[in-house]
């Protein structure tokens, strides 16, 4: 036996893997069991107990060992987060983009402002703002799933979902390349083979997909294959190229929804699939948790929590009418946008890595801010999705 | 005063209305979406003709058109009602279409719709009630009495056959290709209150009956009958209930201008009744459930086994002078031309789905069809 046992002092990513899906899975239905909480929630606290905050059983090199699931995870998250994005419904309804103006720009408008007047320089601030103004799809999608939520808040939290991200994105990758100090004339170069770049990758990819559609059929399961393919194919090809992985997936998501002329492409719902990687992300966002900001910054962290709280709401009041939203959806609305993707910890990260000190402090803050919109954002959404009755209860 | 059955109301003879039961759609993928409540309300904030109505689920809606004294007044109002959905429809993002019943949708996952009346029926029927998720046309043509609503009841089902083939929209159930042409009707058939009126023949007798089934507990109201056709006192009309929802609102304008003609001349002609009629009666509604226009009819009357096919077209000869008179013979030739070309609904959803093989794609058509015709 002692030849075929050995015990190293590294675990391995594939347990590791394990051992996260069944700690989430048990919090998950803690979780539920307690009424009002989301499963999402029940993830997330896992996490932060088996992190490095707590416990320190996953740590930070463990964590890059599962980097592979992260990645996949994401990749889908965003290439389904583009399929919600239906220009259509934007053109018979202009209500929507009004408000997603209204609720992205204030948003960015006040974490800026609150920002910069806390001495954070301009550029950073508004690389900051730009994630700030994000709605986390994954917690969306899942709270959405999870309660079998349907109807017009849901429809409704999921386009303006992707209308958010996709003004983060953009405002992101342009904005990132100023961080590095290059001639202007390179600088414009970087952002538009970055900006357009990964656009074009995305429909490349899309052209790809349509063709071996064509070939393959529309079998659900060949379907589900070829889109799983697509999408590990463009998060490499993005990553070979320098380019952004996230806009690349997005754009093919988008091109899937609305290009799709022919009909070669169905819709493939990711199910189970999803839900294995839904909770590895959110154990994993657990995991990164830190609440030390909170007491760094206390101050810096509890403004930006209200101003983006107030801005998305408000600024889907303002324009609710348009949309012929009644009160009580413009509520529901409003509240169901309110968790922050632990998307932004990877946005954080590039930050830091480009400027270590002047990163410190905002991955500082906006760690913290993603800490607390990771607890409360799920309760959010799951409440507006009750109160405004589209979430299937029981005897429904 | 529900307890009693209304009196039968007076009205103009002939006169016709529809209601069709309609499907919401999601855009994306094409299954049912849960949206009637917001869309109503979305609705009823709009200048409409007719009414529009809750259904049993929260992906149906009902259009309930005026009282019409002719085919072109209703068929005008059908359009206008069409339009406006499908304005409403395109705002809200969500698909509307015609036919019998959804392709795929999976009954489990229906969620009915939140009034006292479809709560106390889903806990009478339990899992009855979202399997009822099904899209029919119901007719209603005008008469003088009760007694003629009872004599035009029982003379009539021998033509519903005729209806089910013409209407027949629903060749996919639960995933799954039927084979029938008319898959909603077996829906129906589970209902305990489902099938035929008793053979009374005269409005007391009737009321006999209805007073001892209220008597006995067993319904609440008219409405607690879910036969294939039904006297409609309040509206002084009886109600064809057996048709599917057409994939167009002309479809469904021909099929009430139809049973308006057929009315004319039977209470013109007055065919002797005979009970013998049930005696075949669920045979034939199978059969044209089944086979569409290809179905055999057997008439018990005169002991003959006859193509449905025939029969329609033998019968659109019968009523050429009513089409004459009411200002429809167009109707008779959409009629003629549907049955010689075996094309009614049915046929048009197979061949989309052997087009696109996918049945999401062919919901997408349907809603297009809805929209576009």
């Amino acid at each position: 036996m002692h030849l075929l046992f050995h015990p190293t002092s590294h675990a391995n990513p594939i347990a590791l893997f394990g051992l996260t899906l069944l700690l989430g899975l048990i919090g998950g239905e803690l979780a539920a069991r307690s009424y009002f909480l989301p499963r999402i929630t029940g993830y997330i606290i896992v996490g932060f107990l088996v992190g490095p905050s707590v416990f320190n059983m996953v740590t930070p090199s463990l964590l890059a060992g599962a980097r592979i699931f992260i990645e996949i995870s994401l990749g889908l998250i965003l290439f389904d987060l583009g399929r919600h994005l239906d220009f259509t419904w934007l053109r018979h309804d202009r209500g929507i983009m009004l408000m997603s103006i209204a609720e992205s720009s204030l948003t960015f408008i006040l974490a800026l402002s609150i920002l910069f007047a806390f001495q954070i320089p301009l550029l950073y601030a508004a690389l900051a703002a730009s994630i700030i103004a994000t709605t986390s799809p994954a917690v969306v999608m899942m709270v959405a799933d999870d309660l079998n939520s349907k109807g017009p808040v849901t429809r409704r939290t999921l386009i303006l979902t992707s209308l958010n991200n996709l003004f983060g994105l953009v405002t992101f990758t342009i904005l990132l390349p100023f961080l590095r100090t290059t001639p202007p004339h390179i600088l414009i170069e970087s952002i538009v083979y970055r900006l357009i770049g990964s656009i074009l990758l995305g429909i490349a990819i899309f052209l790809l997909v349509l063709g071996i559609a064509y070939l393959i059929g529309k079998r659900k399961e060949n379907q589900f294959i070829l889109f799983i393919g697509s999408v590990m194919f463009a998060i490499g090809g993005a990553v070979m190229l320098n380019l952004s992985s996230m806009l690349t997936l997005f754009t093919l998501g988008v091109a899937a929804r609305n290009f799709n002329y022919k009909y070669l492409l169905t819709e493939v719902d990711f199910g189970w699939l999803a839900k294995l990687f839904f909770i590895l992300l959110f154990v994993i966002t657990g995991a990164h948790i830190q609440l030390n900001g909170l007491w760094q910054a206390t101050g810096i962290v509890l403004l930006i929590l209200c101003a983006r709280m107030l801005a998305k709401i408000s600024g889907i009041w303002l324009f609710a009418k348009y949309s012929r939203l009644t009160n009580q959806q413009a509520w529901a609305l409003g509240s169901a946008l309110t968790p922050m993707a632990g998307l932004a910890i990877g946005m954080s990260n590039i930050i830091f890595d480009l400027a270590p000190n002047l990163g410190y402090q905002l991955m500082t803050i906006i760690t913290t801010i993603v800490a607390i919109l990771t607890i409360i954002g799920p309760i959010a959404t799951q409440l507006a999705f009750i109160k405004s009755e589209e979430a299937l209860l029981q005897n429904s | 005063m529900m307890n009693v059955l209304p009196a039968f109301k007076e009205n103009p003879a002939f006169t016709i209305g529809v209601e069709l039961e309609l499907q919401l759609v999601n855009l994306q993928d094409f299954n049912l979406a849960m949206e009637a409540k917001d869309f109503l309300r979305r609705l009823s904030e709009t200048v409409h003709p007719g009414e529009i109505k809750p259904e049993i689920t929260l992906a149906m809606i009902e259009l309930n058109s005026s009282v019409h004294a002719s085919y072109q007044s209703l068929m005008t109002e059908l359009r206008a009602m069409k339009s406006i959905v499908a304005e409403e429809a395109a705002r809200s993002h969500i698909g509307i279409c015609g036919g019998g019943a959804h392709p795929f949708q999976k009954w489990k996952e229906q969620r009915i719709f939140p009034i006292e009346r479809f709560t106390h029926i889903s806990e009478q029927y339990g899992y009855l009630a979202k399997q009822f998720t099904v899209f029919g046309q119901h007719i209603h043509v005008a008469c003088h009495q009760g007694d003629d609503a009872l004599y035009l009841c029982h003379a009539l089902a021998r033509y519903l056959p005729q209806f089910i083939a013409l209407s027949a929209a629903s060749p996919f159930h639960q995933g799954v290709d039927t084979s029938f042409d008319c898959s909603r009707l077996t829906v129906i058939s589970a209902f305990p209150l489902s099938g035929t009126p008793p053979w009374v023949l005269t409005w007391k007798e009737f009321s006999d009956y209805y007073d001892k089934m209220m008597t006995l507990g067993i319904i609440k109201s008219m409405k607690d009958f879910y036969w294939d056709i039904r006297p409609k006192p309040e509206f002084g009309t009886i109600e064809l209930r057996i048709c599917d929802t057409p994939l167009t609102v002309e479809k469904a304008a021909d099929l009430a201008a139809y049973a308006q003609m057929l009315v004319h001349w039977l209470l013109d002609t007055r065919p002797v009744l005979s009970r013998e009629i049930y005696l075949t009666y669920l045979f034939n509604r199978f059969n044209a459930s089944r086979y569409g226009f290809d179905a055999i009819f057997i008439d018990p009357l005169r002991r003959k086994h006859i193509p449905l096919l025939d029969d329609i077209l033998h019968t659109c000869q019968q009523l050429e002078p009513y089409a004459k008179q009411l200002d429809c013979k167009i109707v008779l030739e959409h009629i003629k031309k549907a049955a010689n070309r075996r094309e009614n609904d049915a046929a048009w959803l197979r061949k989309q789905h052997t087009l696109f093989h996918s049945l999401a794609d062919t919901v997408r058509s349907q809603t297009e069809r809805w929209s576009r015709e």
